[in-house]
């Protein structure tokens, strides 16, 4: 029985996990400077905001929804706080304070919307959310008209270079969020919920609970890591740009997917998710250490998302038959 | 946590502290150290940075004595964020040389600075950093590209000697927030007002064939008497034609592109672009790397280095 538990175990997250620290022992081993301090600091900054946006991202895929707004929205959301801080009209604090409060709200009006909308008209959030992803990408370019914004208060890109225990500040805030997710998903009526609903929303629906408003609740949830990753990113990058985010929602769903979690909704984690996002991270960073060109990178990286799927069936059937013998 | 986690935890950190011991000893271990140049370009899907390519790899094949040379491109011109990564990475390599073509004018200067101040050599070529944004942090960075103003202004002129005054024209950008975007439009600009030909639209396709292609459909429906499109590109200028043959206006419509691609040769000889400037992309990376060897010998250069421009009417 134990032997099946440990083999049950090593089957999900620390499968994911072993891959990475084969990935990780790779790597050191045949790149010089991969093993670097700051190369690791490098990686842990690198993977911050994709884990960010990933963890909104686990909380629509485990209903079987996805959200492909997230990169456009991320624009938007910089954008708009870029505008207030760029202003200079007011005082360094509010500016920062003002920016912060209108990204998350922004992300979480857009997330709220895009949860309204596919629950209302039964649209799949696909076809939604793809459709946001234009409005946002056309809002981010109409409201700056195609600017990039960089003058914000010196405290706020100061911000982003700050260290805690030797990691980098926006680790540290991702981190945060991936234990946050993961207490709600694990040990809230809520997280329970949104995994019941994704395996099977029909019957949670029967047993007298409202599976819309938490349908429209993960959205916005998924719609507020995007208004925090565009703030991280400012941070990052001190500008605040419309064209920034082109991609991001691939990058998300391939870190929600390689960490385990169903496109059919219903099975997964925030830990698996930033194991996910850690392997990406480790892959892009590596292989361009190595000397790998950018298509090279692509393509490798393509791979190792459609191997990590193929992976996942084997595991899964292979994990029933355990429980079954 | 579980027992399991605890476990799986500690294992993990246990090969990830073994590891970092021995990518120390690889450091130590390394071999007796060249100078390292590393070449950081825009969009590799751009014919004008494979060209820049190859000439970096020429002048290094001539030169290969002197220097190491590492080349990174990003997989299209808006991937910010990618190449703001791979300047990072070359930080943490220890190149001795970063010869950079910032994807944004704005977004890369802080990762530039970084690198500056952990003793990296910074070259900034083709695509100038924002004056505003280098001077606010006290940089001084040396740039080697192009007079795209000049560029863009000849080929304006050239196009306004087929134009009458009062002509309609529309101007198809870059990234707006690109410095040699804005340079180029200005000298668009500049050209058209002194004709006397009106611009009526101004509109941004990212450096991208496809996005120029929607948005001249979208011009040619608006703007019914416009009689030429003034391209920041020649990848804009490719898509613009194909937008003027889907809309039948081939035989009445002038375009103006800018980089003198290979794939333009064509278009140039059937008429479907007018003109397009060279501005030796090749020339400019070899440039910008004496330069940075030069910064390395702890020689003064010069904070501007002007490549040649030249107007280019027909294939030769």
């Amino acid at each position: 029985m134990k032997f099946k538990a440990n083999m049950n175990y090593l089957l999900s997250e620390g499968g994911i996990g072993i891959i990475l620290v084969l990935l990780f022992l790779f790597f050191a081993v045949t790149t010089p400077h991969f093993a670097s301090f700051q190369n690791i600091s490098n990686i842990f900054t690198q993977i911050s905001i994709n884990t960010i946006i990933s963890v909104g991202m686990t909380f629509v895929i485990l209903l079987g929804g996805i959200d492909l707004s997230v990169g456009s929205l991320l624009a938007l959301c910089s954008v708009a706080a870029g505008m207030v801080m760029s202003k200079g009209t007011l005082s360094p604090c509010l500016s920062i304070f003002i920016a912060v409060f209108l990204s998350i709200v922004i992300g979480m009006f857009v997330g709220l919307a895009n949860g309204a909308i596919s629950e209302k008209w039964k649209i799949h959030s696909f076809i939604v959310t793809l459709g946001m992803l234009n409005i946002t990408r056309g809002m981010a370019l109409q409201v700056s008209n195609s600017r990039t914004f960089f003058d914000f208060p010196a405290g706020f890109n100061s911000f982003g270079n700050i260290n805690i225990v030797g990691l980098p500040i926006i680790f540290v805030i991702a981190l945060l969020l991936v234990i946050l997710g993961q207490i709600v998903l694990t040990r809230t009526v809520f997280g329970r919920m949104l995994i019941a609903i994704g395996n099977n929303e029909e019957s949670v629906r029967l047993s007298g609970h409202n599976t819309a408003l938490y349908k429209v609740l993960a959205f916005v949830i998924c719609g507020a890591s995007v208004g925090i990753a565009a703030i991280m990113y400012m941070l990052r990058l001190n500008i605040a740009s419309p064209i920034l985010g082109v991609g991001f929602e691939l990058n998300a769903i391939a870190a929600v997917v390689i960490g385990g979690t169903s496109m059919n909704g219903g099975k997964g984690s925030l830990l698996g998710t930033f194991l996910g996002a850690c392997i990406m991270g480790v892959l892009n960073n590596g292989l361009l250490l190595i000397g790998l060109g950018d298509f090279a990178r692509q393509i490798v990286t393509g791979l190792i998302i459609i191997l990590a799927v193929i992976l996942d069936r084997y595991r899964n059937s292979f994990s029933a038959r355990l429980r079954e013998a | 946590m579980s027992k399991h986690l605890k476990c799986s935890a500690v294992l993990i950190f246990l090969i990830i502290a073994a590891l970092f011991a021995i990518g120390q000893v690889h450091l130590r271990e390394g071999r007796p150290h060249r100078v390292t140049v590393a070449l950081v370009m825009k969009s590799l899907a751009n014919e004008f940075f494979l060209t820049m390519e190859q000439g970096a790899r020429d002048h290094h094949m001539n030169n290969a004595e002197r220097y190491d040379l590492l080349i990174y491109g990003i997989k299209d011109e808006q991937a910010v964020s990618q190449q703001i990564h791979i300047v990072e990475q070359l930080m943490a390599i220890d190149v001795d040389a970063i010869i950079i073509a910032p994807a944004d004018s704005k977004a890369l200067v802080p990762v530039c600075q970084r690198a500056m101040a952990s003793g990296v050599a910074v070259v900034n070529i083709d695509n100038k950093f924002d004056a505003t944004v280098i001077a606010e942090r006290g940089l001084h960075i040396p740039f080697v590209g192009p007079d795209n103003y000049q560029g863009a202004k000849a080929a304006g002129d050239y196009l306004a000697d087929h134009l009458s005054s009062g002509n309609q024209v529309a101007i198809i950008e870059g990234i707006p927030s690109a410095y040699n975007s804005q340079q180029r439009c200005l000298g668009f600009r500049k050209a058209m007002d002194d004709a006397g030909i009106i611009i009526v639209d101004t509109r941004p396709a990212l450096w991208e064939m496809d996005r120029s292609y929607t948005t001249v459909i979208s011009i040619l429906n608006e703007h019914r008497n416009v009689r030429a499109l003034l391209c920041a590109n020649d990848n804009m200028a490719l898509g613009a034609a194909a937008a003027v043959k889907a809309a039948s206006k081939r035989n009445s419509m002038y375009i103006i592109g800018f980089d003198n691609i290979s794939a333009v040769n064509n278009e140039l000889k059937k008429g479907d672009i007018l003109a397009t400037v060279d501005q030796h992309a090749a020339l400019i990376a070899v440039n910008g790397i004496e330069m940075a060897l030069s910064m390395l010998n702890g020689e003064d250069v010069d904070l501007v280095c002007t490549t040649p421009v030249e107007l280019v009417t027909a294939y030769e």
